[in-house]
């Protein structure tokens, strides 16, 4: 009986095999951990998800499927953990702690080879880095990343002019929400363009008026990569986000080098400058932030050692002895593995 | 439950016994220290223009991995990639591609044909979930890749050697058979009138 059963499942499993074959469903996925020391001791730099201070923490574990068949296609991604939950992620039904666990929701559908439709729920196309700790360099976020959004829930069409120029242009929910309360209030869109191998640039619009907000706001952005030799890489992100009746918004630059001194070992560096604008007769505030980061690769895991330094136009740090501070800074050490 | 555990290890000292049998394809090492595949097939009963039309319209054909061919004069230079799974039992997803250049030449009764400049090009899951290559230009195959990476590096190069090897026994095949390359066209599907038939 015994003997059956396993030669059963055996069939079973090499039938499902075949079958994956012939219509691979891909899985993937993440685990990060991290451990952060503020040299005063405080919880000091409050970007998103490296805030525990002198703690091992977690960060998320991570798991995305993606299957095509023919034109149509879907992605669904779900994250457990702080970084994948209250750190990114809303609650699902908004009155308690529950939450939807989900980055990426959506379904996909290519009318030719050059125009595309994609609805559902997905991760912003503003900005240079991402939730995803895999999809970073530096394992702390840059200020432009946690004041920007997180996903957009919507729909896009995407048209390919060439491989060189392409176009997206969308109508979306406010911001990070699974649903909208005031209706689908955004328009979106996103210019590609790829002038050389190696160097990719996206120009950004994002505007509507979010429930509740004073005013609409507007987010223009610029995102760009180039690989400028096998061993460096040169990033930018430039942002400015408006919201009218003196609403306040940001602007802000970041500008990212790496260079990969063997195929397990790089340093970067990343180099911002962040202004929060003031409201209601309130002067400014910016900060300039450095991260060097360390990048040791050994098979699908990444050791990110980094230190990171802050340096405010206010007090908004704190020092050891609890005193307003205009600087802080930090090490870190993060395990990111890949699957 | 004694004759289960007894199939089981059959099954598995059988595997492993074939497994050490079966021959993996390598690549091997041209005069400048890059990995090549070369080789020379004779077809004596054809000239080098029907060689050509063979190769052209395989090419052509959806069968062929796809060849962008930079020219097809007297040597014809192409460049191709073929994509790196990582697969475990049932779950597979792309970790990269390897770029090659493919070399072909012809000449009356034979025709060459060599694949080199193998380029490891990275993929990272882009933020919509999708894995996209991570940088543009790719790591050669012969770089030393460290201790860290090494058993990674040596999955790449037995699948390349693997994905080669099919390659050219594919295309030799092709070049060597005398029924035409089929190129899929729309079948027509036949039409029954039932309107006023009489049953």
């Amino acid at each position: 009986m015994k003997l059956k059963s396993i030669f059963t499942t055996a069939s079973l499993s090499f039938a499902s095999f075949s079958y994956a074959q012939e219509a691979p469903l891909q899985i993937s996925g993440s685990v990060d951990t991290y451990y952060k020391y503020d040299f005063a001791k405080q919880p000091n730099i409050g970007t998103s998800f490296a805030s525990d201070q002198n703690s091992i923490s977690l960060g998320m574990i991570d798991l995305a499927l993606k299957k095509t068949t023919g034109k149509a296609s879907f992605v669904g991604e779900l994250s457990f953990g702080p970084r994948g939950q209250y750190q990114s992620l809303i609650n699902g039904d908004g009155t308690d702690d529950n939450s939807f666990h989900i980055q990426n929701l959506y379904a996909a559908y290519a009318f030719t080879d050059k125009f595309t439709v994609t609805a559902g729920y997905m991760g912003t196309f503003i900005g240079y880095e991402v939730i995803s700790p895999t999809g970073n360099y530096n394992y702390s976020t840059s200020y432009l990343f946690t004041n920007g959004p997180f996903q957009n829930a919507g729909i896009k069409g995407s048209y390919a002019f060439s491989s060189k120029v392409s176009l997206m242009l969308g109508l979306f929910n406010d911001w990070n929400v699974y649903k909208d309360l005031n209706g689908v209030s955004h328009v979106g869109g996103q210019l590609t363009l790829s002038p050389v191998e190696g160097w990719t640039a996206y120009l950004n619009v994002l505007s509507g008026k979010s429930a509740g907000a004073v005013g609409t706001g507007t987010i223009l952005d610029l995102t760009t990569a180039y690989q400028v030799t096998e061993k460096v890489k040169l990033g930018l992100n430039a942002a400015d986000y408006s919201v009218t009746h003196d609403g306040g918004g940001y602007t802000g630059g970041a500008l990212y080098v790496q260079n990969a001194f063997t195929t397990a070992f790089s340093l970067g560096l990343r180099g911002e400058y962040f202004n929060w604008k003031g409201t209601g007769g309130d002067s400014d505030e910016n900060v300039l932030a450095f991260t060097l980061s360390a990048n040791v690769k050994a098979g699908g895991l990444t050791f990110i050692p980094e230190v990171r330094f802050d340096d405010s136009s206010s007090a908004m740090f704190l020092k050891k002895n609890l005193n307003p501070s205009k600087n802080a800074s930090q090490f870190s050490l993060a395990a990111v593995y890949a699957f | 439950m004694k004759i289960v555990v007894m199939c089981l290890c059959f099954f598995i000292e059988m595997s492993s016994v074939f497994a050490q049998e079966r021959k993996e394809p390598m690549l091997s090492f041209d005069d400048k220290g890059k990995y090549i595949y070369y080789e020379v097939v004779t077809q004596q009963d054809k000239s080098a223009e029907a060689l050509k039309e063979r190769a052209k319209a395989y090419f052509r054909s959806p069968a062929a991995p796809k060849i962008q061919f930079l020219t097809q004069d007297s040597l014809w230079i192409g460049k191709g990639k073929l994509i790196i799974n990582k697969t475990a039992f049932v779950l597979t997803r792309p970790s990269g591609e390897v770029r090659y250049q493919l070399y072909l030449d012809f000449k009356n009764g034979k025709y060459r044909f060599w694949l080199t400049d193998f380029n490891f090009i990275p993929y990272q899951r882009d933020r919509y979930g999708n894995f996209v290559p991570a940088t543009s230009i790719g790591i050669p195959l012969e770089q030393n890749p460290g201790k860290l990476n090494a058993l990674e590096w040596a999955s790449y190069l037995k699948v390349t050697a693997k994905e080669v090897q099919l390659f050219a026994d594919k295309f030799k095949q092709t070049m060597l058979a005398d029924t035409a390359i089929a190129i899929p066209t729309t079948k027509a599907v036949p039409v029954q009138v039932t309107k006023d038939q009489k049953w």
